[in-house]
């Protein structure tokens, strides 16, 4: 596993800890910095490193469980699995990840940063994706 | 002039020099027990924060002084308590007291947590099996005292006072010849167990390496002493040739602590300010940590908030209880 396998979560985020758990490990392993075969750590190390309780990151880890990426062994942690290519999304679903990306590049618009650099980002964000 | 005087006046100065180092024995993100961004020691309020403890901390041995002079004739026993307490609990109301300045004063630390992925790093090194060959000691004085039961006399010294003369004696039996040997490696065996606690028990980083290593030092030495204490019976030297070692090996210790800290590699752990009560107690029920970062001098202490941190400290206490039977009375 590279050593840049990290992930980070703000406690003090209005975004539920689980979910900045799911979020962060997801685009390691859409990314591939996660390939098929990895071990993750153990629910209580990593609660324990992130300092937040069990249960949290029990609950990132069954979401992630749930979407095909990760296989649960109890009490020997999480190991990643190789996950078919899903279909596409259903045109409700595109609508959604539209109404959020619309909302994050304003965000970045209102924070300063040029269009030409959203849309740099954007492209360098789905290239590493396709890697 | 009282003897005991020059004694205390030394203790008092001893304490406050001891005192006047307690900022600075901790790791750099931490200034009087609050989490600081790097620099602030160097800045106004880092400066005079420090300069206000410094100038309570001379007041505190100055009153000590004072206070011992005043009792020198009328009661002499009570200067070398004089001498400790007062520097010493001025010394840490003053701590406390620019604990609390320092924490309206320096920016809250952040929320941002940071995991490793890589499950490697739970792996115990190959080095701790280290902590196994100083077992050789007490078993190799047990085989000693075994070898040799028939030249250990039927009374013999178990303690001595200041003056390096014995002061308290047994009769020779099985528990009180190979009580010490017992204890020694019992200590051997619960340092290994809380080594291994500690090492499970907290997050990551060097300074868990750093503990793991100096228990293992610890374990080398105790195997050492008590091994050497445990064949005193048949043997019988003087115990004042444990003294270099008790006095080398702390202050070894101690100065290889304050190198691990001033290494600016040495990562702070993240806990949050207010989970800290003293500048040394942490309670934190939402931290599924045992063990965490002390925020004075160096290693760990528990986190109180914890049940499991009970339970493994029940169970040492207990564990000591019992070791502490297997000593000659």
């Amino acid at each position: 596993m590279p050593p840049s396998a990290k992930i980070q979560i703000d406690l003090s985020s209005q975004v539920p800890a689980y979910r900045q758990i799911v979020d962060a490990i997801r685009v390691l392993l859409v990314e591939s910095t996660l390939p098929p075969g990895s071990d993750l750590p153990s629910v209580r190390r990593l609660a324990m490193e992130l300092g937040v309780h069990f249960n949290t990151v029990g609950e990132a880890y069954r979401a992630l469980a749930e979407e095909g990426w990760l296989d649960l062994h109890h009490g020997r942690g999480a190991k990643v699995i190789a996950r078919g290519s899903p279909g596409l999304a259903s045109p409700e679903r595109l609508q959604e990840f539209r109404v959020q990306l619309r909302s994050l590049v304003a965000q970045m618009r209102a924070a300063g940063v040029p269009a030409a650099r959203i849309a740099a980002e954007l492209r360098a964000a789905t290239e590493g994706l396709s890697q | 002039m009282n003897n005991d005087l020059p004694f205390s006046l030394l203790m008092a100065a001893f304490v406050g020099a001891l005192m006047l180092l307690l900022p600075h024995i901790s790791p750099r993100r931490y200034f009087f027990a609050i989490t600081v961004p790097p620099g602030f020691h160097s800045s106004d309020a880092g400066r005079t924060s420090l300069h206000r403890y410094y100038a309570a901390v001379v007041g505190s041995v100055v009153a000590a002084v004072l206070a011992m002079l005043a009792l020198a004739q009328e009661a002499p026993a009570l200067l070398p308590v004089v001498a400790a307490a007062v520097p010493g609990f001025l010394g840490m109301l003053a701590f406390l007291w620019e604990r609390n300045r320092v924490a309206k004063v320096a920016p809250p630390p952040g929320a941002v947590r940071e995991a490793d992925l890589s499950p490697d790093d739970d792996r115990l090194p190959r080095w701790i099996a280290l902590v196994l060959p100083p077992f050789a000691f007490p078993l190799a004085a047990a085989a000693y005292l075994r070898a040799h039961w028939n030249d250990i006399p039927a009374r013999f010294p178990i303690h001595w006072d200041i003056h390096n003369h014995a002061d308290r004696f047994a009769a020779k039996s099985t528990q009180a010849v190979f009580g010490p040997v017992l204890f020694g490696g019992g200590m051997m065996l619960i340092m290994i167990l809380l080594t291994l606690a500690m090492f499970y028990g907290s997050r990551r980083g060097r300074q868990r390496t750093a503990i793991v290593k100096m228990m293992v030092a610890t374990i080398y030495f105790l195997a050492l002493l008590f091994s050497g204490i445990g064949i005193m019976p048949a043997v019988q030297f003087s115990p004042s040739v444990f003294l270099i070692p008790a006095i080398v090996f702390p202050v070894l210790l101690v100065a290889w602590v304050v190198k691990v800290l001033r290494d600016p590699k040495m990562p702070a752990e993240t806990t949050p300010d207010q989970c800290w009560y003293l500048g040394s107690i942490y309670v934190n029920s939402q931290d599924p940590a045992i063990f965490v970062q002390k925020r004075i001098g160096f290693g760990y202490t528990i986190n109180m908030g914890n049940r499991l941190a009970w339970l493994i400290m029940g169970g040492f206490a207990a564990a000591m209880a019992g070791l502490v039977f297997t000593l000659p009375r």
